[in-house]
């Protein structure tokens, strides 16, 4: 159909296998100069594999790739870099103690022991500029925020001189405003003729951003299809292969008893700054209180605090009636508190277990699991099969270490198992990030299901939509306060977003 | 163009397979070395294996060397998996083998054979633990670096030794010596094969050691907490682990485990207390419990392994004059080659080389699809 001239990259019968799963089964994948390619698929689809193969990060046990119609060999980081391959990764690889000139420079062959900070300084500036963003090359990648530190990615990249640039999930940590800019900077690339590969779950952005779509299943090809000959619900279709929900059913039941009180809870952050400023907030039994706000507003910092892992320096908290201020985890999961924390693999999970033993990392204290001091590993075993079953996780080899599932059969998994403890109060932040449209649509109803049954949820995320989607009310963060509740089913959300920025404080 | 994968499982195969050709890698390196240095390899060798495992004599004294390496390493899988990084075990053995002496030249001398060799023990393993329980406090308590920790204290501990064997005491017979008099036979453990062997029941204490540490991390509760400690100390929180309770436990095995090496070893074969009481075997053990991947059932093997260097090279020194460097040769090459082959059972390496799949390539390279 088109020339090969305009192709800039094909990879051609990629197939990539792991023990117990064929994550790339002969892929074929092709994309065009100055296009911004979107690949879809479910979590564990083999997405971030088929990217990781282009990055020379994992060798493909078969399949060839053409970079502008010459077959290239790909062993590693540094030979893709050679042929202009840039990829910024789900989880950043930036050295957060280096400043960002340093991180730029990073690994480059060229640069050699002498960094002539000035020149590279400029260089950047002057990437930057053409992108309309700003950065300051003598920050600290630990002083910037997720969303600047992104920006540092894709300045390496392009420093390095990439012409095919490939973005896996780079919108599911950012704001919405965020997401809009980096669209900007992506377009503005694309009509200079670079080739951009961009992953996301958010089927919105995904018919906004891209010229056309790939979609992988189970690590097979679905098909490529032009974004503009295709809707919405077709592509999930194609994606999940059924229909799915767009609209979650909601009953009206009756709010409960008081749950979690918060009383004027004042606690630091880890950089030893106020996160908490006398902050008030109760939740119900039977309902679902949104919290929205700016990252950074101190919402990671309240969860902590209620779950026991971080001190508050004063005021009081209570569960169900019961003083619970700095009581222990253990005190709080006999409470019946469970926590979904953001950062999967650095709080809720053990990267390095297997899928068995984080099943039953809260439950290896009760029967049948504990046997006096012994750990009974069958039933742990039975247990986790339980979970698996019953949450429809994608685990390849349940003994493999957990870290080797796709994100969303991570968060799936750790859902499932504070789920199982019956809570009264869960804490749940972003529980959707990075999830496909089937799981997030699987995660948001089990939060209502959840709320049916009377537990008070903690419902703490950055996307509004989601928030007005499940939550009976929302309440806006701002600099470690409450600034105002609102009742989710008649919302002006310009308001929210006032609040939200710190405009004004409403009390309802 | 050589690529590095990593597995997620290593083959049993794999793993028998190459640490023995790492060993005859490293043979052949040394024999290179010492080509070099005019010696004859086969003969040097020869020597080696002679001294390590020759006859049931020179093997049993192997085995001697095994023992304390043996104990301690057991320890030292346990702790390096909660990642508090314990090279404190010299310290430990010492302080183990002071206390424990303490009991032997000043405990009652009616006091039955085997109360007073099992009050010796105890004693031993409870001057360990408590050496390791101080870094341990230090760690959990005011974030001190265990690493830093552990090493000052053994320096405490052989200075320590050094006050007692040039102060109190001292054996007044000993013509100024720093030795201890000669214990009794009711604080000897005893030997289990006949002399001139000295190898003794501590033997069965290693193994016992060894299997319950593997019990330990392997089935229980605690080496649970261990490990998810170890990964994930945030996670371990949320779960409710007791953070400072398990570092302290930790400490308390492995610095006990070391300290009763230290009393059996000074007990049943040098029967004196010394400055010079081996206490090395707790830097060893360090390499023995990495080298076996932190399974204490992996590690009697490499504990034997590396007695056998050391037996075999004190045998070369002593009957071909050869000078006791080649051993640190042999022996460092060994290891070194043991290193790298950790490097294949924990990745795949692949020669790569264009893939020879037939392709839809082409046809979609020429414009075709
Ligand atoms: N190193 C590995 N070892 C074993 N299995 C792996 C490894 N990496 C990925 N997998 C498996 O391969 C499958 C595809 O994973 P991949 O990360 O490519 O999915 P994905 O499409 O990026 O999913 P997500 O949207 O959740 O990020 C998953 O089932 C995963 O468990
Ligand atoms: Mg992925």
């Amino acid at each position: 159909m088109e020339g090969q001239e305009q192709l800039m990259l094909v990879m051609g019968n990629i197939t990539k296998r792991f023990p117990g799963i064929v994550a790339n089964d002969h892929v074929n994948f092709e994309l065009r100069k100055g296009e911004i390619h979107t690949l879809l698929g479910e979590n564990g689809a083999g997405k971030s594999t088929l990217m990781n193969v282009l990055d020379g990060i994992y060798y493909p046990d078969e399949g060839e790739i053409a970079i502008e119609g010459k077959r290239v060999n790909l062993r590693s980081p540094l030979d893709s870099m050679k042929h202009s391959i840039g990829m910024i990764h789900q989880n950043f690889m930036l050295v957060a103690s280096l400043s960002v000139i340093e991180n730029v420079v990073l690994g480059l062959e060229s640069q050699g022991f002498y960094i002539d900070k000035k020149s590279v300084a400029h260089q950047i500036e002057a990437i930057a500029k053409k992108y309309n963003f700003r950065v300051d090359p003598y920050a600290k990648i630990w002083q910037l925020s997720v969303g600047e530190q992104q920006r540092v990615e894709i300045i390496k990249t392009l420093f390095k001189g990439a012409r095919i640039l490939i973005l896996d999930e780079p919108t599911a940590v950012l704001t919405p405003q965020e997401s809009e800019e980096l669209f900007g900077i992506l377009r503005e690339m694309k009509s200079e003729g670079k080739s951009i590969i961009f992953i996301s779950h958010k089927l919105n952005e995904v018919m906004s951003v891209s010229d056309r779509i790939t979609v992988l299943r189970k690590g097979r090809l679905v098909g490529t299809v032009d974004t503009a000959s295709i809707t919405e619900r077709e592509l999930a279709k194609m994606m999940i292969g059924r229909d799915i929900l767009f609209r979650l059913e909601r009953k009206d039941i009756e709010q409960g008893r008081e749950v979690l009180t918060v009383e004027d809870a004042q606690a630091y952050n880890d950089r030893g700054t106020m996160a908490l400023n006398k902050l008030s907030i109760t939740v119900h039994g039977g309902e679902i209180m949104g919290v929205a706000g700016v990252a950074g507003n101190g919402q990671v910092e309240l969860a902590e605090c209620i779950t026991g892992l971080r001190h508050l320096v004063s005021g009081h908290i209570t569960v169900e009636g019961i003083d619970v201020t700095n009581a222990t985890p253990c005190t709080l999961a006999s409470a019946g508190v469970n926590y979904i924390p953001a950062d999967r693999l650095g709080v809720g999970l053990v990267p390095n277990l297997s899928t068995v033993e984080n099943a039953m990392l809260r439950k290896y204290r009760q029967q049948p699991m504990c046997r006096g001091a012994f750990i009974d590993y069958g039933a742990a075993c039975t247990y986790a099969d339980g979970l698996i079953e019953k949450f429809d996780i994608a685990v390849p080899l349940k003994n493999a270490p957990v870290k080797v599932l796709s994100g969303g059969n991570m968060q799936k998994l750790l859902l499932a198992r504070e789920i199982e403890e019956n809570p009264r109060l869960l804490i749940a932040e972003h529980p959707t990030r990075g999830l496909d449209v089937g799981a997030t649509e699987f995660v948001r109803k089990t939060l209502l299901e959840q709320r049916d049954h009377g537990v008070a949820v903690l419902l703490i995320s950055e996307d509004l939509d989601e928030i007005l989607m499940v939550a009976d009310r929302v309440a806006v963060m701002y600099e470690g306060r409450i600034v105002g509740i609102v009742d989710a089913h008649h919302v002006d959300i310009a308001q929210i977003g006032l609040m939200m920025a710190g405009a004004v404080g409403v009390k309802a | 163009m050589l690529r590095f994968e990593k597995r997620d499982k290593t083959p049993v195969r794999l793993r028998v397979l190459v640490p023995i050709c790492s060993v005859l890698l490293g043979l052949l390196v040394g024999s290179i070395v010492m080509l070099f240095a005019r010696v004859n390899p086969v003969r040097v060798y020869g020597a080696i294996v002679k001294g390590a495992f020759g006859s049931a004599y020179t093997f049993s004294e192997t085995l001697v060397i095994a023992v304390p390496l043996i104990l301690i390493s057991a320890g030292l899988c346990l702790v390096y998996r909660m990642k508090f990084f314990n090279i404190g075990a010299k310290g430990q053995y010492i302080i183990g083998a002071i206390c424990g002496s303490y009991l032997a030249l000043f405990g009652p001398a009616t006091m039955s054979r085997p109360l007073l060799l099992t009050l010796m023990m105890l004693l031993g393993t409870l001057g360990g633990a408590l050496w390791a329980v101080i870094p341990a406090l230090l760690k959990v308590y005011w974030n001190v670096n265990e690493v830093i920790a552990t090493l000052l204290l053994n320096y405490i501990a052989s200075y320590i030794l050094w006050f007692f064997m040039y102060g109190t005491w001292r054996d007044p017979g000993s013509h100024g010596f720093p030795l201890s008099k000669n214990f009794a036979l009711n604080a000897q453990l005893p030997r289990i094969i006949a002399a001139p062997s000295r190898l003794h029941i501590g033997l069965f204490f290693g193994v016992a050691a060894a299997v319950i540490v593997w019990i330990i991390i392997r089935k229980t509760r605690f080496g649970y907490e261990a490990r998810v400690l170890g990964e994930n100390e945030r996670a371990a929180r949320y779960a409710g682990i007791n953070v400072v309770k398990t570092v302290i436990i930790g400490a308390v095995i492995s610095g006990g485990l070391a300290g009763l090496a230290g009393i059996a070893h000074t007990s049943a074969v040098l029967r004196v207390l010394q400055l010079e009481i081996n206490s090395d075997y707790g830097y060893t053990a360090i390499i023995a419990a990495w080298l076996a991947g932190l399974d204490p059932l992996v590690a009697i093997g490499v504990s034997v392994l590396l007695a056998a260097l050391e037996a075999g090279g004190y045998q070369i020194q002593i009957v071909m004059r050869v000078p006791f460097g080649i051993v640190g040769v042999i022996e460092s090459s060994i290891l070194f080659c043991l290193l790298a082959g950790e490097i294949i059972t924990h990745y795949r390496v692949t020669l790569t080389r264009r893939l020879s799949t037939p392709l839809a390539l082409d046809e979609r390279a020429r414009g075709g699809a």
